[in-house]
């Protein structure tokens, strides 16, 4: 009996036949891995002469006055009213994206089309055409919106709304009507048998269902709003960001903290709400990518009762008042939009865009540049991505609460709500320090950046996951590091490389306001051409950008299918 | 003259593709009656049922529902006629985040205009009738719950009384008892059966449990891929009759 013991249960007697060695992920990987290497040449990675010795410091300085951060009343009351225009900015650009996302979205998903019309066949699909439509408004950044309307609006708050709204409702058109076309239909085709008319049968059997994720994003596009006001700040919007770029360039770090810590506050601030409303509501992840999403929040749905219709109403009231508060704070004047001035400005522009520079010198140029920026999205989504997922894992809410636990969680949240918290031109500014310019700095800037956002997305996922897995390998005797390899991180992973891929798409949008702090690439060229008025140019230059958008947009998603 | 029967198919075949769902059915369904269709799975019972709810509009043949053929109509017009047909499903096919007494106002969608289909949603309309169908169905004090939180015999209750509602002529059954546990499932049928008697609706459903075809209806459509087998009424159906429809072909 006693030699059973040792007896392994499972004997192999064949030769085990192997796998093939190439598959979908692995090549995805082999081609990544390629990418990054390629950019980081192209970044300038190997070239001599990067650090700036000189700007250690600028950074020193930097950094102490984090200890003494101006706390004048005066200098307090500024920072308020920053934060709040800021804020104000977030909200209306949020509530006209919501109403173009709504409309946009109901008229683009296959959903609603197959319910108006049940006997049309497939051949003609006018969601299609929607879709399509709402390509260029999402490809083309905030920052970009920005720089055209206030051209032909003038310097009004009606710019930054605007400028927020077009881009992110687009997005959020695109993201709702996923949302819908996921949502189960069988309800929904049980009221359209009945003879419900379509709209009717929607609002009963379909959008109640899709409602908990269609809020769930809203909130994130709220976070993503802040930051986005933040950035249009920078490039002459006034609020948090316009103020922190003043005490940076005026050296005045001391006011600089201040307003960082006002930002981290607001930014924190929204992070938490939202991460509370999503638990009310049911629906787990602000954003959910590749597989088994209706079911995972379905089964949350279950799970917390009946707190979401009071959750519902409070969200309701919430819009219906801060709405009017926000226009009536920023004062925009929707009258500029009809004005005859406005419409000769546009027509002016219009006609010096076209026809676009497209001359072989310029198409070279511009071909050189695309490298370029797609070398700094690459490099930067690599560092966000690998950081990303190693700050994830202690960012994640711990098992159980140890004092080390909550410790170390509490230092990574803090970390990354620090790096998203600041907008990427701004942390641009910081790494020119010492870093000598040109693409590097500005792709370690989206690095840093999206590193906070990465890891905060990866860490809910990592909560979000299914616990008993690693549970029953750590049961089993299994040390807890081997328990993440073999546990862990398997079951995130898929999950954490589709929000990479997912991140790569903003990064190769936010290389464009990472040029306009003359950080290189097609972004810089393209400030080049506004500050000159050269408008065919620029047309050529978005044409580009656009394509490069595209092309990233078809890659992340075969890859995400790849690795799915 | 005779009167209109509510559903007739003539010759009526159905194809997704290459396979045949429906083949070569004629069919009458008269007022009052309480049909069951029976048959392995695959048999197309499911599209019986679509055919009859005009959700399936057949590859050839020709269909009647209360006297109008689904193919020649306009969109408004073949939902005023879906609005006299009630459907209930085998997985409910309710909205499990909304209230019951929301799943049961459904029922009222066809006429109810999109303005009040919009105010019941914040402040539930027609409680009344809400509250008696769901009496009618046996769980009058579920009017609030959540409905993901019931039972799927709870659940089943819910989607009959919506169809109460809706109040149309017929009431289609499509496997109603296939995901409620064996002791609910006597409950539903006989609740079904009886609410058919007592609000005078024409009842066809599908079934695989046979014994209920037996006790609950008074004619039984046999189907064997895609093919009617037999269609007589309860007491003629014999033994050898069910055996030959559920043969494994060797």
């Amino acid at each position: 009996m006693s030699s059973s013991l040792g007896t392994p249960l499972v004997t192999l007697q064949a030769t085990l036949p192997w796998r093939s060695v190439l598959n979908g992920a692995r090549l995805v990987a082999f081609a990544a891995l390629l990418a990054f290497v390629w950019s980081a040449v192209q970044v300038g990675l190997f070239r001599g002469d990067l650090v700036n010795a000189g700007g250690w410091a600028l950074v020193q300085q930097f950094f102490a006055a984090a200890l003494r951060p101006e706390l004048s009343t005066d200098f307090l009351l500024l920072t308020l009213e920053a934060t709040l225009v800021t804020f104000a900015y977030a909200i209306g650009g949020l509530a006209l994206s919501l109403v173009i996302g709504s409309l946009g979205g109901l008229l683009s998903s296959e959903v609603w089309w197959q319910a108006r019309r049940p006997k049309a066949r497939l051949l003609s699909s006018p969601w299609l055409i929607a879709r399509g439509a709402l390509v260029v408004p999402r490809a083309i950044h905030e920052a970009i919106w920005g720089l055209f309307l206030v051209r032909i609006l003038g310097l009004d708050p009606l710019v930054a709304i605007l400028a927020l709204g077009i881009p992110f409702g687009a997005i959020t058109a695109k993201v709702f009507s996923e949302i819908l076309d996921e949502t189960p239909r069988d309800a929904l085709r049980a009221l359209l048998n009945s003879g419900v008319p379509p709209a009717r049968a929607m609002l009963y059997g379909l959008l109640p269902r899709a409602l908990p994720n269609l809020i769930s994003y809203s909130f994130y596009r709220l976070e993503c709003a802040i930051r986005s006001a933040t950035v249009l700040g920078v490039i002459g919007a006034g609020g948090l960001g316009y103020q922190i770029l003043l005490s940076l360039q005026s050296l005045r770090y001391q006011e600089m903290w201040t307003l960082m810590a006002a930002l981290l506050v607001l930014s924190g601030l929204t992070d938490w709400l939202s991460a509370r409303i999503r638990q009310a509501l049911g629906a787990p992840t602000r954003l959910e990518l590749n597989a088994g999403a209706d079911c995972a929040s379905e089964a949350a749905a279950r799970a917390r009762a009946t707190s979401g219709s009071r959750t519902l109403l409070g969200l309701l009231a919430a819009a219906l008042v801060l709405t009017p508060l926000a226009f009536w704070y920023v004062q925009p004047d929707p009258s500029r939009l009809f004005a005859p001035h406005t419409t000769m400005l546009l027509g002016d522009m219009l006609r010096q865009m076209f026809p676009p520079d497209l001359s072989p010198a310029n198409a070279l140029t511009l071909l050189n540049l695309a490298a370029q920026t797609l070398a700094m999205s690459v490099f930067a989504i690599a560092l966000a991505g690998l950081f990303g997922i190693l700050l994830a894992y202690p960012a994640a809410r711990p098992a159980r609460h140890t004092r080390r636990a909550m410790f170390t969680y509490g230092i990574a949240r803090a970390f990354l709500l620090f790096c998203r918290a600041i907008p990427a031109p701004v942390w641009a500014l910081l790494i020119l320090f010492i870093i000598f310019p040109g693409p590097l700095p500005g792709a370690l800037a989206i690095g840093v950046h999206n590193l906070g956002i990465l890891g905060r997305l990866i860490a809910e996922a990592v909560e979000n996951a299914d616990k008993r897995p690693v549970r029953a390998l750590q049961h089993a005797g299994v040390p807890s590091a081997q328990a993440f390899l073999y546990g862990g991180l398997p079951m995130t992973l898929p999950q954490s490389l589709a929000y990479i891929f997912y991140r790569w798409e903003n990064c190769m949008r936010e290389t464009v306001i990472i040029g306009f702090v003359g950080a290189g690439g097609l972004g810089r060229l393209l400030t080049e051409q506004l500050s000159s008025f050269d408008y065919s140019g620029v047309t050529a230059t978005l044409i580009m950008l656009l394509i490069l958008t595209f092309a990233v947009d078809v890659l992340s998603n075969t890859a995400r299918r790849a690795i799915r | 003259m005779q009167p209109l029967p509510i559903f007739e198919l003539r010759r009526v075949t159905v194809r997704y593709g290459a396979l045949t769902a429906l083949q070569d059915v004629s069919l009458r369904i008269e007022a009052g009656e309480r049909v069951a269709l029976i048959g392995p799975s695959g048999a197309g019972k499911s599209t019986l049922l679509g055919v009859l709810n005009g959700s399936i509009a057949p590859t050839s043949g020709e269909v009647r529902l209360l006297g109008q053929n689904p193919a020649r109509l306009s969109a408004r017009a073949l939902r005023h006629v879906q609005r006299q047909i009630g459907t209930i499903y085998q997985q409910f096919n309710l909205v499990p985040n909304l209230s019951v007494i929301h799943n049961v106002n459904a029922g009222h969608l066809g006429r109810w205009s999109l303005a009040k289909a919009v105010l019941s949603l914040v402040v539930p309309l027609e409680r009344e009738a809400a509250v008696r169908a769901l009496e009618n169905v046996g769980i009058a004090d579920k009017l609030y719950e959540r409905t993901a939180n019931l039972s799927g015999g709870q659940q089943q209750r819910v989607a009959i009384a919506r169809v109460l509602v809706q109040n149309p002529v017929a009431i289609l059954a499509d496997e109603p008892i296939s995901s409620v546990d064996p002791e609910r499932s006597r409950e539903i049928m006989t609740l079904l059966r009886a609410l058919c008697d007592r609000f005078d609706k024409t009842l066809v459903v599908s079934l695989h449990a046979l014994e209920y075809a037996y006790s609950h209806c008074d004619r039984i459509v046999g189907l064997r891929e895609g093919r009617v087998q037999f269609d007589l009424p309860t007491d003629q159906v014999t033994p050898a009759m069910m055996e030959a429809l559920y043969r494994i072909r060797a």
